[in-house]
Parts: structure tokens; sequence; C-alpha cells
């Protein structure tokens, strides 16, 4: 079989054998992480307000003191005079994995820990069961290699590795975050209300532009769109994300550029961001992250 | 307006030195830079991470040994790459005298 190096979407990068090799040894490898990771976000992301009494029922656990005198007058016919406690409904989620197929992932050495993730939180959502996953790429393009209306099977995860190569000659997160905003606009036509639409990025986190990727962050946010960013931080100690620089130029007083450095992560345009250096810290990380996310939303 | 453009495009690189001269060390840190810097914007930077602002020192830069005479923006051109790659950039004293310098 023909591997192309070509960048052009819907390219496929190895043999579905080799990808079937690959998604059983990430598979295995991330399996008990997988269901811990199940466990937490089944307690993060299912509904945690208290659930009320309500109703008009013939037994129940506590009166509903408003029935009591029509109870009397009636005779004790109207007898429906207790409350019950309802369960919420489940809350449903379209959860979409958006992994950076950009070459600097490969030469920071993160795609081991990219395939990983993947296995990892694709699965983990899977077994949750709280509604449609789908896994886009993206780099010089924004791609959908699973959508929402389609199940994810085993077979899946092999598929979807098929696709990535770590290619890409641009990182335009840019891009990705308008063409996310659409895709969750077009997935939410059809499904219902109590709709919960989260994007996961899984990436080594190098962008540029900063300002611009925080605006269209802002936009995601007002589109009710829940956006986490995992930094995948290669296991290259050399040349961690954690001790970046920045360079840039800004007007003095007199209008003059000057130079500045910064700290890369100071000036980071998500929010939500985690660094992740190995595969056994991600399901804490991620746990985390969204938690904060959850009771940040709570107390709005 | 050519070195400080507006454009945002930007590479990872990392500086080091074979310079015996301690003092000329920087660290090996990544950094996120313009592409379109170039030699004095490059010696710039260097001297800013050497604490010396008032006394700039400059530099010549290498990369896999090769002088670079350009932005780092052409050398990709060149050299096929993309702004994805990550970049060690070596720096000497310069040997050029100033006024030559001046025309970079
Ligand atoms: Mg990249």
């Amino acid at each position: 079989l023909e591997i192309s190096k070509d960048n052009h979407p819907d390219k496929i990068f190895r043999s579905l054998e080799e990808a079937h090799d690959l998604w059983r040894q990430s598979d295995i490898a991330t399996q008990e992480l997988s269901a811990g990771l199940t466990e937490q976000l089944r307690l993060i992301l299912e509904p945690t307000l208290a659930t009320k009494l309500r109703g008009d029922y013939k037994t129940g656990k506590r009166l509903n003191m408003k029935r009591i005198i029509p109870y009397i007058a009636s005779q004790f016919r109207k007898d429906k005079i207790w409350l019950r406690r309802t369960k919420p409904s489940k809350r449903q989620y379209q959860i979409m994995i958006a992994v950076d197929d950009s070459k600097s992932m490969s030469e920071s050495k993160s795609v081991d820990l990219a395939f990983k993730s993947i296995a990892l939180v694709s699965k983990a959502l899977t077994q949750l069961e709280s509604g449609a996953l789908s896994i886009v790429k993206f780099g010089e393009y924004t791609e959908v290699v699973h959508p929402f209306d389609k199940a994810f099977t085993a077979d899946t995860g092999a598929k979807i590795f098929q696709s990535f190569d770590f290619g890409q000659t641009r990182t335009d997160i840019k891009k990705l975050v308008s063409q996310s905003i659409k895709l969750f606009d077009d997935a939410r036509a059809s499904g219902n209300s109590d709709l919960w639409q989260l994007e996961i990025i899984l990436s080594d986190g190098v962008c540029e532009d900063h300002e611009t990727v925080q605006r269209l962050v802002r936009r995601a946010r007002e589109n009710k769109i829940m956006l986490v960013f995992v930094i995948i931080d290669g296991i290259n100690s050399s040349e961690s994300i954690l001790d970046m620089s920045q360079v840039s130029y800004v007007p003095d007083a007199s209008g003059k550029m000057v130079l500045k450095v910064d700290k890369y992560l100071d000036t980071f345009p998500f929010e939500f961001y985690v660094v992740v250096h190995n595969i056994n810290e991600l399901p804490e990380m991620l746990a985390i992250i969204l938690r904060q996310y959850f009771s940040e939303l709570a107390s709005m | 307006m050519s070195e400080k453009s507006l454009d945002k495009s930007q590479i990872k690189i990392r500086f080091f030195t074979r310079d015996e001269d301690e003092t000329l060390r920087v660290s090996e840190n990544p950094l996120f830079v313009p592409v379109s810097l170039k030699r004095f914007g490059l010696s710039e930077v260097v001297n800013h991470l050497l604490g010396n602002d008032l006394k700039q020192i400059p530099f010549d830069f290498l990369i896999e040994g090769d002088l670079l005479k350009s932005s780092i923006e052409e050398y990709l051109t060149v050299k096929g790459l993309s702004s994805e790659t990550f970049l060690s950039l070596e720096y000497t004293r310069s040997v050029l005298p100033p006024s030559f310098l001046g025309s970079f």
C-alpha cells in the first residue's frame, strides 16, 4: 500500500493493518486509565444540581402543605398530597476531540502521546454514553475525521489513526476555532435544547497570533461551546512549553517598536488549559480542568 | 518595517554558542520568535537575554553551520522547511566591521 506524504485532506497515511496495530497498542496502554477517566467524567458531566421535591403524588417523601386544606375540604378524596424527589433529565453532550496534526507535533516527539491521548479520551467518552463524539484534525486545514452522527466502534479508532501524519506545515488555530464553531452550529440544529457542546483540543500548544485566537475563543464561549485545551508537552525535557519565551515588539511611549520577551504561556489564548507530560497524567488533568470549567459555569 | 513587520508568523528556536566566554551564554530554553527576524533582530534578542541593554554586542548566526544572511523566513524557503521546524541557532561574536553591519 502506498503511503502518501501529501497533506491534502482525506489522505491516508498508514495501512489499515498498521493503524489497527497502533490502535491496539494505544488501547492496551490506556485501558486502566480510560476506565478511571470514565468514572471521573461521569461525576463531572452529569448534572450535579440537587434533585428537587415536586409533584402531586398519592404516596411520597414529604407532605405538600398546599394540598392539605383542599384534601380535608374534599372529604379526603383529593389525596395527591405528597412530594417526591424527581430525577433530573440526563444531559446530552456533543463532544469534539480536536487533534493537532501539524509537524511540530512530530518535531517535539509528541506523536506517541497524541495517539495514546486520542485512544484514552475517545474510549472514556464512548463508555460514558453521554452523547455524540466527533474527532477532527487540524493544522493548515481543519478536517472532520469522525462525524457526530456516526457511532464510535472498535474499528473507528483504527480508521481515525489512518488519517494522522503529524506533517501539516502550519498550525492554524484560528481556523480550528472558527470551523469548530460552525461544526457545532450545524450539529446543534439536529439536537435537543438541553444540549451541551464541549471541545477538547489535544496539541503541543504552539501557535501564533494569540490575540486573534483569544477573540475567537470568546466567540465560541458566547455560542455556549466549552473549550478545554490539553497541551501535550513532549518527552524531550530540553524544550518544555513551560520554559518557552516569546519575542514580540510593542510600541513605547514615543511609538518606537521595543523588543519584549515574555513567558509564552502568559499570553496563551485559552483560559482552560492543562499541561500534560505523560499519559498517566491525562485523566487527572482533564478532570481538573473540566471541574474548573463547570464550577465557573455554576457561579455565573 | 520588514524586520518587525505585522506578519504574525512565528517559529520555535533555541540559541546556543560555542564561545568559551561564559558571560556570552544564554539559556537554551525555546523561544517563539517572528520568522521575519534577520541577524540584527536576532542580535538584539541575544543581547536582551544577556542583559546588555546599552552596550550591544553584534553577533553572527549559523544554522547547521551555514551563516544566516537573510531573514529566518527566507532561510526556511530556501531549505524547503516550514515554520513548524524547531531551529537551533548558533551565535558567534560578529567578525564583520560595524560599517558593514549597518547594512543588514
Ligand atoms: Mg504545530
